[in-house]
């Protein structure tokens, strides 16, 4: 976090500093299947982040000796372009903090995939972010989550992932950059739409209990809007071709 | 799309038999992208992998040989080999192409092939594993309208890989792309059924 000596007002007549309301999340754009040779492919935008995300396989493990004979493995690779941010990224291959995402991203969708019908194999997911402006993980797991569906895997689920903090005594849905750095929590979480299950709830700061339970609501029905938006995007793919024979 | 159904969507609120569908709490939930259709129980998937099935047809390329076994690229994740015996001599290079049949699959990675078949020539397909069915059609009726129209020979595996040789290859090709990209739309039949037919006449 940066320093608090010189934190900015970070609500403004009740309003945050983009104009949001505390319960609004930035406007979100997702296209499925854009990168022909992936097996499955998501191009997201939400808000300022701009977020590419690349599914492939089953394919062979490698090297062999990672691979389960009962069950498919996940290798997950987060990483921000050079030119993503303004601080620097990506010069010298992955720093403490993408292995650290890679590795909260490839279990969220441990949990999700149904590994035990590829024995011996590897999902490969990528996660390039292009531009970042806060709340890359969630971006993250959004994206890959939607490519992970237009591979064909077997899922059980079409997850999300949002991140909820708190300013002063407000709880704020969905922090940007200047927001995450100077708010005093922020709290990003995967979840499973189906149940409301919890794959990833990481956390940075101090939430009174019930302010954690109220940020899970908050988060949960957030999702709402977003899980619609993945499901709009896979449904385009098809619509597409669909609409170019209704003339006919 | 009508019944477009997504991972996680509740397809049912009893169990169903399904395989695409999973059973949670004595509820249905779909796995993977599909139509479903609630009044005849049937599930298409829109996407999805091959997994392999006894006396699956399937193409693929050789990929090493030794001591009358050989290893075949299905472009699937586990092994494919070609076992030749005492009287069953084959004479496979290494990039040949094959068509065979499966005969066992083993530890549900290693695939064990019979009855191959050298195929000479001719260029190979990928397409997606979910659209092959449509690619062959009711009692092969699609694949044989295209080989007719077209003059071509193919095969078609299972495993996603099409092999197309002679007469307009060119044209089948671009059919067989079509179904994959268009088989979720109705009235496919009819329209490669024109497609194919209006450059016969030309």
């Amino acid at each position: 976090m940066a320093s608090k000596a010189n934190k900015p007002e970070l609500i403004v007549n009740g309003k945050r500093l983009d104009g949001r309301g505390f319960r609004e999340l930035r406007p979100i754009k997702i296209e499925a299947g854009i990168l022909k040779n992936a097996d499955g492919s998501a191009y997201l935008e939400w808000g300022n982040n701009k977020v590419l995300a690349a599914v492939y396989g089953p394919v062979e493990a490698q090297p062999k000796h990672m691979a389960d004979p009962t069950k498919a493995i996940i290798k997950c690779r987060y990483s921000m372009a050079p030119f993503s941010s303004l601080s620097e990224h990506g010069r010298s291959g992955p720093n403490r903090r993408a292995i650290e995402i890679s590795k909260v991203t490839k279990e969220v969708f441990e949990n999700v995939v149904m590994l035990n019908e590829f024995p011996g194999s590897q999902i490969n997911i990528f996660i390039e972010i292009l531009q970042s402006d806060g709340g890359t993980r969630a971006a993250g797991i959004t994206a890959a989550a939607v490519a992970l569906a237009s591979a064909g895997l077997h899922m059980k689920d079409l997850v999300y992932a949002v991140s909820v903090g708190k300013i002063g005594k407000e709880l704020v849905l969905d922090l940007d950059m200047i927001e995450d750095n100077y708010s005093d929590s922020d709290m990003p979480m995967a979840i499973s739409p189906r149940n409301g299950g919890l794959l990833l709830l990481q956390m940075d700061g101090e939430y009174t209990k019930e302010e954690l339970a109220e940020a899970i609501k908050i988060a949960a029905e957030a999702g709402k809007t977003i899980s619609k938006v993945q499901k709009d995007a896979l449904r385009s793919v098809y619509e597409k071709v669909e609409e170019r024979y209704n003339g006919e | 799309m009508k019944n477009m159904v997504f991972p996680g969507d509740m397809v049912s609120n009893a169990p169903i038999r399904n395989a695409y569908v999973y059973v949670e709490d004595g509820k249905s939930y779909a796995m993977t992208i599909g139509t479903y259709d609630a009044a005849s129980g049937q599930f298409v998937p829109l996407e999805g992998n091959w997994t392999p099935r006894i006396e699956d047809t399937v193409i693929g390329i050789i990929s090493s040989e030794r001591n009358n076994v050989y290893e075949v690229d299905l472009n699937f994740h586990g092994r494919a080999l070609i076992i030749g015996g005492k009287f069953e001599k084959f004479s496979f290079k290494v990039g040949d192409v094959v068509e065979a049949t499966i005969k066992d699959i083993e530890d549900r990675r290693t695939i064990i092939l019979v009855y191959p078949r050298l195929l000479s020539g001719g260029l190979i397909l990928l397409v997606k594993p979910s659209k092959i069915p449509r690619v062959i059609g009711k009692d092969n009726t699609m694949v044989k309208q295209i080989a007719d129209s077209t003059k071509s020979t193919i095969a078609v595996g299972r495993n996603g890989m099409v092999w197309l040789n002679g007469g307009d290859a060119g044209l089948a090709a671009a059919a067989i792309q079509r179904i994959e990209n268009e088989a979720h739309v109705p009235g496919l039949t009819e329209r490669i059924k024109n497609m194919v037919e209006k450059t016969e006449k030309r």
